[in-house]
């Protein structure tokens, strides 16, 4: 990377963190995982384990993609907005080390909110629990570079900042929340005939969906619910690291042509 | 690296699909130049000017520096400072974060940065969001972001926006350091009243052609405009003598338009009459307080030009 990609992730980084939108939610985060671990010491260690891993697991799903997408979602139509693309863009840098800056120095500020949010809950939580939330924190980081290079994906694609933040909740509410819906429903309306592989491949397929099934066998929930007879999809790490790679770096990759096509105008 | 001398492009034509945005467009800057491109709304300004940025792809044309020709590199982008039009900045960065990144990425001194807020006059809000600036101290802000790293080619769009007078005082002290240090600057612009004193050479657009590039004198002449020349009478001047010589005036037979209006007579003739009117308020000059001689504006001198070629270009348009 050149001199001024160098410049442009620190400056990502700090306007990314001087935005307030990351202090709120980094303290957001940081309050529900407080409450989640000092709610878990008050029974027996061993179940508090489980129950604080298990709802910080959901609370992170949830909250990680819109934070990392929002987080994402003005990296280029912001600054095409603001007129400011054109002069970024006529310094001494390619179009593609301006994609990947933007990305970095933004994963930067996102890293920072998740790592003060676990960090504090880490901090204040009981010693059987630490390990718990430390395992958390890699994953995390991939569920959130997954999302915000969806999110940059947004800002490169949209024609209006305001445009690129409803698409962000959209696709949210889509793969965070109705996903798992959609596949209940599809197993229902055809009766099984989409088989149980296809539904696994689907799991795996949304980084919200693998993400959950990680942390299920880094907990050691995953064969508690197969002994419950339920269908818990295996995702080999093989097969994780493909999908992370992927969804890390393909829409990063689209953002790159798009920018590289479209220049400063939309 | 040494300065440039001379930069030229040369045929320059741009087309987004259909639409012809740049056709046979040339321009040349000489070292100590300040040129000024102007021209109605989607006359290719903005267009001409993203050619030489490197952030438009032309279909044709011929960069040429020194004689030499050149793409629009990294190296050459590392000379090239740039005010686009309208820039709004990062709301949560204060002015100094603005510039100390642009300070990074061009490896310029913290001196110099410190420098330039002193000169843009922004060096106590500079610790300030930008989210809190008015817009003319945005405007500011990017003349400071272009002038950071004291870049050969200068290039300015609608460089007056929002501008107060003391913006533009640090804009036109910008322009001549550029032009004394040997430098080039490129400006497109509106504002062609205010930014004619520091242009070296108009060139003006129109459709995406070049309609002229020219000096600003030779543009008036071009245009050809009547002058308007106020003669300011004695106070204590009899009605009579004034009359007389309005009608001295009057039966010079040269004059467009003849005004008496508390005192004073505003007479209007064509720029090559001029010195024809000296010849006659002559006698009369005892009785004359003062004569002032009102050159057309620029601004005018533009839209004379602009809509002379409309006009030429729809003939029987008009009859007479």
């Amino acid at each position: 990377m050149g001199r001024v990609a160098r410049a442009l992730i620190i400056n990502e980084a700090i306007e990314r963190l001087r935005d307030r939108w990351v202090i709120v939610v980094s303290v957001l985060f940081a309050l529900l995982a407080v409450a989640v671990s000092l709610y878990g010491r008050r029974g027996d260690a061993a179940a508090a384990a489980q129950l604080t891993g298990a709802s910080l697991v959901t609370l992170a799903s949830l909250l990680i993609p819109l934070v990392a997408m929002v987080l994402g979602h003005d990296a280029i139509v912001g600054e095409r907005e603001r007129n400011t693309l054109g002069l970024l863009l006529s310094l001494p840098v390619s179009r593609l080390e301006v994609t990947l800056a933007k990305f970095v120095g933004r994963l930067i500020a996102l890293a920072a909110a998740v790592g003060a949010g676990v960090g504090l809950a880490i901090a204040v939580a009981e010693s059987a629990q630490r390990s718990t939330l430390a395992a958390l924190i890699v994953p995390s980081l991939l569920l959130g570079a997954a999302f915000l290079s969806v999110g940059v994906l947004i800002s490169s694609l949209a024609r209006r900042q305001i445009s690129a933040a409803s698409a962000v909740v959209a696709l949210w509410f889509l793969l965070a929340i109705f996903y798992d819906i959609g596949l209940l429903g599809l197993m229902v309306a055809s009766d099984g005939a989409v088989g149980g592989k296809t539904i696994a491949a689907l799991v795996v397929g949304n980084p919200v969906g693998l993400f959950r099934l990680q942390m299920l066998s880094a907990l050691g929930g995953a064969q508690g619910l197969r002994d419950a007879g339920l269908l818990v999809p295996q995702a080999a790490s093989s097969t994780a690291f493909v999908m992370w790679t992927a969804w890390i770096l393909l829409p990063l990759i689209g953002s790159a042509f798009l920018l590289a096509r479209r220049g400063d105008r939309g | 690296m040494s300065a440039i001398q001379r930069l030229e492009l040369v045929g320059a034509a741009v087309r987004f699909g259909r639409l012809t945005v740049l056709d046979d467009v040339s321009i040349a800057l000489s070292a100590g130049e300040c040129v000024g491109i102007a021209g109605p709304n989607g006359c290719g300004k903005s267009t001409l000017i993203r050619v030489l940025l490197g952030l438009v792809r032309p279909d044709a044309a011929m960069l040429r520096i020194d004689g030499v020709p050149r793409q629009v590199d990294n190296a050459l982008k590392a000379q090239l400072g740039y005010l686009p039009e309208m820039v709004a900045f990062a709301d949560s960065l204060s002015g100094l974060q603005v510039l100390r990144f642009i300070a990074r990425a061009r490896a310029v001194e913290r001196r110099r940065t410190d420098a330039v807020l002193e000169r843009i006059g922004l060096a106590d809000a500079a610790r300030r969001a930008v989210r809190g600036y008015s817009r003319g101290m945005r405007q500011r802000l990017g003349l400071g972001v272009a002038i950071l790293a004291e870049p050969t080619l200068l290039i300015l769009d609608e460089p007056t926006g929002g501008l107060d007078q003391q913006g533009l005082a640090v804009l036109r002290d910008v322009l001549d350091e550029w032009k004394r240090c040997g430098r080039m600057a490129l400006v497109a612009t509106h504002d062609l009243a205010l930014m004619e004193p520091r242009l070296d050479r108009i060139c003006l657009l129109q459709d995406g052609r070049v309609l002229a590039d020219e000096t600003p004198s030779q543009l008036r002449q071009r245009a050809a405009l009547p002058v308007r020349v106020s003669f300011a009478l004695q106070d204590d001047l009899a009605s009579a003598d004034k009359a007389a010589f309005a009608t001295a005036i009057s039966s010079w037979g040269r004059s467009l338009q003849l005004e008496q209006r508390n005192g004073n007579i505003d007479v209007v003739v064509p720029a090559d009459q001029l010195l024809g009117l000296v010849d006659v308020q002559r006698p009369y000059q005892t009785r004359l307080r003062s004569m002032r001689v009102h050159e057309p504006g620029m601004d005018q001198v533009y839209d004379e030009l602009v809509r002379g070629k409309a006009r030429a270009s729809e003939p029987r348009a008009e009859v007479d």
